[in-house]
């Protein structure tokens, strides 16, 4: 994995085949828990809605675009999918379900099509003149790429139990002495969630570890375009 | 010749609505998104120079939380929406509740 540089106009990080499809499979992950069926389904034609629409009918994508919502919307039960489309009054019910009902189908579609364009960067060949391995950004879509990096590295966190900073420094921590083996019973001393085999959280923690050290580059990145002139 | 009095009756009734209707956005601090990031959002989306959303990142990392816009209900709402499609953990209410 190279960090992200700006070269010729566009930023630019490098992931290998392994790389890209470990982040993909999350990236697929995170869009099924928000409701957009798996996006390996949806076939080589790209985004759905752009095709057969004349003469078909609507699917639920383009009627959830058009949707009046008029009752209720509960709370996500999982706890990451929580975190993405979160409470807007901690002590206020109604505020929160007044919020929701006004604004969580508009947030669901938003990070879904910033996923979907994260999962056809990844799984397409860049363009012509550019390393297989290279992912390139258009500057103005820097943006929502961090806003995807953060939702992804969101729904890994709620996964390896980093709910304080203290958790979140034992992860590296374990990362950095590498964690021990899972040798199949004693998985309960290494970190926040006792059932997790130590290879799970070893694989969910690199990720976590790589996509945060990815998000850092396009940040700085992302602050230079800032302070450029226009 | 008449005099002319000064408005003031009418500054003072102006004055009280725009305050009854006072809403705040606090972002809370969590323990995934990362300080350069926070202090790239309220850059970005609010246009802080970058000594100001260096203040408030500071302030929701070490506080737990900071008030980062306020106005009326709706305008609230648009800036917690936004603050939630950037993945940071936002709330309205009520200034001074």
């Amino acid at each position: 994995m190279r960090a992200f540089r700006r070269e010729r106009g566009m930023l630019v990080a490098e992931l290998n085949a392994d790389e890209r499809a470990a982040v993909a499979a999350v990236v697929a992950d995170v869009a099924q828990l928000l409701g957009a069926g798996r996006l390996e389904d949806r076939g080589a034609t790209g985004r759905p809605g752009d095709d057969d629409m004349p003469g078909g009918l609507p699917t639920a994508e383009h009627l959830a675009g058009l949707s009046l919502r008029i009752d209720d919307i509960q709370a996500p039960d999982d706890a990451a999918v929580r975190r993405l489309l979160p409470d807007a009054s901690r002590h206020e019910p109604a505020v929160s379900a007044e919020f929701r009902r006004l604004t969580e189908d508009d947030l669901r579609q938003v990070k879904t099509a910033r996923l979907t364009a994260l999962w056809d960067a990844l799984t397409t060949r860049p363009a012509d003149g550019w390393p297989a391995g290279a992912l390139v950004v258009r500057p103005d879509a820097g943006a929502d790429l961090a806003a995807t990096i953060t939702d992804l590295r969101l729904v890994l966190a709620d996964r390896l139990g980093l709910d304080d900073d203290e958790a979140s420094e034992a992860l590296y921590a374990d990362l950095e002495r590498g964690l021990p083996d899972d040798d199949g019973g004693d998985d309960g001393d290494d970190g926040a969630q006792p059932d997790q085999p130590a290879d799970v959280r070893r694989y969910l923690g690199s990720i976590y570890a790589a996509l945060s050290w990815l998000q850092e580059s396009l940040i700085d990145v992302l602050l230079d375009e800032l302070d450029r002139p226009r | 010749m008449t005099l002319q009095t000064a408005p003031e009756g009418l500054a003072a009734a102006e004055q009280s609505t725009s305050t009854v209707d006072a809403w705040v956005t606090i972002v809370w601090n969590d323990p995934v998104n990362l300080m350069s990031y926070v202090s790239y959002v309220f850059r970005s989306y609010f246009g802080h120079p970058p000594e100001k959303a260096e203040i408030l990142m500071r302030q929701v990392h070490e506080q737990g939380r900071a008030v980062v816009s306020t106005g009326n209900r709706e305008r609230m709402e648009v800036d917690v929406q936004a603050m939630h499609s950037f993945g940071l953990w936002a709330t309205l209410q009520r200034s001074g509740d």
